[in-house]
């Protein structure tokens, strides 16, 4: 916040100082256009907010993958103990959970500065949330997407009081596809 | 059931069975050739009956929140109630969290909290001054009450806009406020809280969740600005404020409590706008789990994996989300039976235009959102719902659900085209013995026909007549006592659960109960509903059955006692063998 603050801060203080710097001239009687300094500097905030917005897509999307290549790892595992005939319970809980998260783009800390963004103003897709399309603050996951993401953590969940490979399997090719979706 | 009407036949069936018990003493005896009578067929056209005798009871105290207008979430969240018997004498007591009048950007009055205790005979008296317990001057929230230092009284634990209060029974009628000294004030807007043993070391942690990170010049300077439907300016929330984390104080043993949120898997990473907090064994394997109602945040369902430590598995196991994955706005919780098949249920009260939840338990600590095929959802659209409690109202072996209902804008009042008001009814949906609810509030008797606005709910036997009454708060107005006087529709029991002093605690125990062919379970909690507390007895109704075939007690610490063939009329304790 602090951060942010002082970002801010400073652009504002650019603006500030472009506009002290224009000639007289230039708000004078012969033009009445909008003095140049003061368009290009608006056109480079302008650069920066949507550049942001596109960092925060390839934040998100970072996380969903990291995320992704986590549950990948733990779904050998998983496979690796129920061909074993050993224990899973532990590598189906911990698939589960990472499996959620894809759905929750992110564990509840990701939720808090979501939730950070959504206090201070800022949608990723306003018009879709109002639509019930996306989730508020969400950026890449849908709302259908996610509902595949949590089914399918329920009945990977489930499945760790009875681990069966071909359920577990078939479970995974769900959350393959819908990720391959919202990643393309 | 009007109070007083067969005190002396209840005393003795009181103490009939209290010897009977003891003489069981805990034995399997199977009665040879006993029977299952089977229980009344769904009851749908029967009406309840439920007449509001707050004032004539004396319990009078106006319950102030905030400004007329709600210009703050603050104005508008309201407090809880709780049922305790703070002197022993067995009686249900009451207990009213109380807020503050604003007036403006100015503090015009701190409201005072009430202990009002019962007198026995269907009234109260007014003994927060000789008690003193009045709050302190805070700003109240929740209440959780519970034995935590183990000396055979209920302490009462206040969460506030402020500096929590612990308030110590001292067993003389006075009670003193400890919080400071053992660890527990934790300043902020603290909202509901549990006290469940944790770690299973035998004493007593607390939890309590938090709403929003917020001064007090912040309350008194809020202005509305969130625009309602286009048409007004409302109160600003929850999104736009931020989130103040949770906490979870572990006990030492010796009365003194630590921050350990972090080291039990119990923090509030999302920093979500906590409410309802129940602690209870969803997946059946005999610790205490703990389940925590946000409002607009995913709800927390946080699994005992043993010796304290937790895991929040909420969006997994089924419990955190609606059916079609959307976070609701949680306000309050009720765990039971839905469908008496001896699994807990959790039913989780959401804001207005949306449905309250009903989440169907598998005893493995999974849960499936089934307020649509249960009927929950269509009566509890509309109305935005807060304290909520399932209870078994007319006795006939299945547990009804109850929820408290009110706006938080008054201005929606001036907007008649939406077709909401400020004031709402209670609700009443009667099981009609299957897992299926109907709206029965039309035909509950002239309690459920009065809007108010309202918030706590907790059931309890204020009467000892064996039915459930219901005790709610409503803002800027006294509480409501709801007396039910419905027809008997089977056979009222009652458990009570006792721990000698110093043994441990009875919260967390499940007590399964097999009557009729059917099978009920129920916990001990010390909260629940909305920042409330329900009556620290369990309630059964054994439809046509007379007797119980088999008891089972849980308790905490994993000993299980057993009864068998009791005759179920009035109260049954059951003391904890050593």
């Amino acid at each position: 916040m602090v951060r942010a603050r002082r970002i801010l801060m400073v652009l504002m203080l650019l603006v500030a100082t472009a506009a002290l710097q224009l000639p007289a001239s230039a708000a004078g009687p012969e033009t009445t256009g909008t003095p140049e300094q003061l368009v290009a500097t608006y056109r480079s905030l302008a650069d920066t907010i949507l550049g942001a917005k596109k960092t925060e897509w390839n934040l998100v999307s970072s996380i969903l993958a990291a995320t992704y290549r986590h549950a990948e790892v733990t779904l050998a595992q998983a496979r690796g103990q129920i061909q074993g005939k050993k224990d899973a319970k532990a590598d189906l809980e911990k698939l589960a959970t990472l499996v959620s998260q894809l759905g929750n783009e992110g564990d509840a800390s990701v939720a808090a500065v979501r939730k950070k963004l959504v206090e201070g103003g800022h949608h990723h897709h306003a018009a879709e949330e109002q639509q019930g399309i996306y989730d508020e603050g969400y950026v890449i996951v849908t709302r259908a997407a996610k509902k595949v993401f949590l089914d399918a953590a329920g009945q990977i969940g489930k499945s760790a009081q009875a681990p069966n490979l071909a359920a577990l399997d078939a479970e995974w090719l769900k959350v393959q596809k819908q990720y391959a979706a919202l990643m393309k | 059931m009007r109070p007083g009407d067969s005190r002396l036949a209840w005393m003795a069936g009181l103490t009939l069975f209290a010897l009977w018990a003891a003489s069981c003493g805990g034995k399997a005896k199977e009665a040879p050739g006993a029977t299952a009578p089977s229980l009344p067929p769904s009851s749908r056209v029967e009406p309840f009956q439920f007449i509001d005798v707050a004032r004539e009871a004396g319990l009078t105290r106006i319950l102030l929140a905030g400004r007329p207008e709600k210009d703050h979430l603050l104005d508008s969240a309201g407090a809880g109630v709780a049922w305790l018997d703070f002197d022993r004498d067995g009686f249900l007591d009451v207990y009213l969290v109380n807020g503050w009048k604003l007036s403006g950007d100015r503090i015009a009055e701190k409201g005072r909290n009430a202990l009002y205790r019962n007198r026995g005979d269907g009234t109260f008296e007014d003994v927060t001054e000789s008690s003193r317990t009045g709050g302190e001057g805070r700003w109240g929230s929740g209440v959780t009450v519970a034995d935590y230092d183990n000396d055979g009284y209920p302490d009462i634990f206040l969460t506030n806009f402020g500096p929590n209060v612990l308030y110590r029974n001292r067993g003389d009628g006075t009670f003193e406020n400890v919080a400071a000294r053992v660890g527990v004030e934790s300043p902020g807007w603290n909202t509901g809280a549990a006290f469940f043993d944790a770690d299973g070391d035998g004493d007593l942690d607390l939890y309590v969740a938090a709403y929003i990170d917020c001064t007090l010049e912040e309350v008194l300077k809020a202005e509305r600005t969130l625009d309602w439907k286009g048409v007004d300016k409302v109160a600003l929330g929850p999104f736009g404020l931020v989130g103040a984390a949770d906490h979870f104080f572990l006990s030492d043993g010796h009365g003194r409590f630590r921050e350990a949120a972090a080291e039990a898997g119990l923090e509030d990473r999302a920093l979500a706008y906590g409410f309802g907090v129940r602690a209870a064994d969803f997946d059946s394997d005999g610790d205490a789990d703990l389940y925590v109602a946000n409002d607009s945040d995913p709800n927390y369902l946080y699994r005992n994996e043993g010796k304290g430590k937790f895991r929040e598995v909420g969006l997994w196991s089924g419990a955190a989300l609606s059916a079609n994955a959307a976070a609701q706005a949680g306000m309050g919780i009720a765990v039971g039976d839905a469908q008496g098949d001896g699994f807990l249920d959790i039913f989780v009260t959401n804001f207005a235009e949306d449905y309250s939840t009903l989440y169907l338990g598998d005893g493995k600590g999974f849960f499936q959102d089934s307020s649509e095929e249960t009927g929950v959802a269509e009566p509890t659209f509309k109305p935005l719902s807060w304290g909520t409690s399932f209870a078994d109202l007319d006795c006939d072996g299945d547990e009804d659900l109850v929820v408290a209902n009110g706006h938080i804008y008054p201005q929606v009042d001036r907007h008649p085209e939406f077709d909401t008001t400020y004031a709402q009814k209670s609700l009443l949906l009667e099981n009609t013995g299957k897992g299926k609810f109907i709206d029965a509030t039309g035909r509950a008797g002239p309690g459920f026909a009065v809007a108010r606005v309202s918030r706590g709910l907790a059931a309890g036997d204020y009467d000892n007549d064996g039915d459930l009454d219901l005790l709610i708060s409503n803002l800027d107005a006294p509480p409501t006592l709801l007396r039910n006087d419905t027809p008997r529709r089977g056979t009222c029991f009652t458990v009570s659960l006792e721990i000698p002093p110093g043994h441990g605690t009875a919260i967390g125990a499940v007590v399964t109960l097999e009557a009729g062919g059917r099978k009920l379970v129920r916990d001990l909690s010390s909260s629940g509903s909305y920042l409330s507390v329900p009556d620290p007895r369990l309630h059964f109704g054994l439809g046509e059955s007379k007797k119980v075939d088999r008891l089972e007690v849980r308790w905490p610490d994993g000993a299980r006692q057993v009864l068998t063939n009791v005759a179920a009329e009035g109260l049954l304790t059951v003391r904890k063998e050593p």
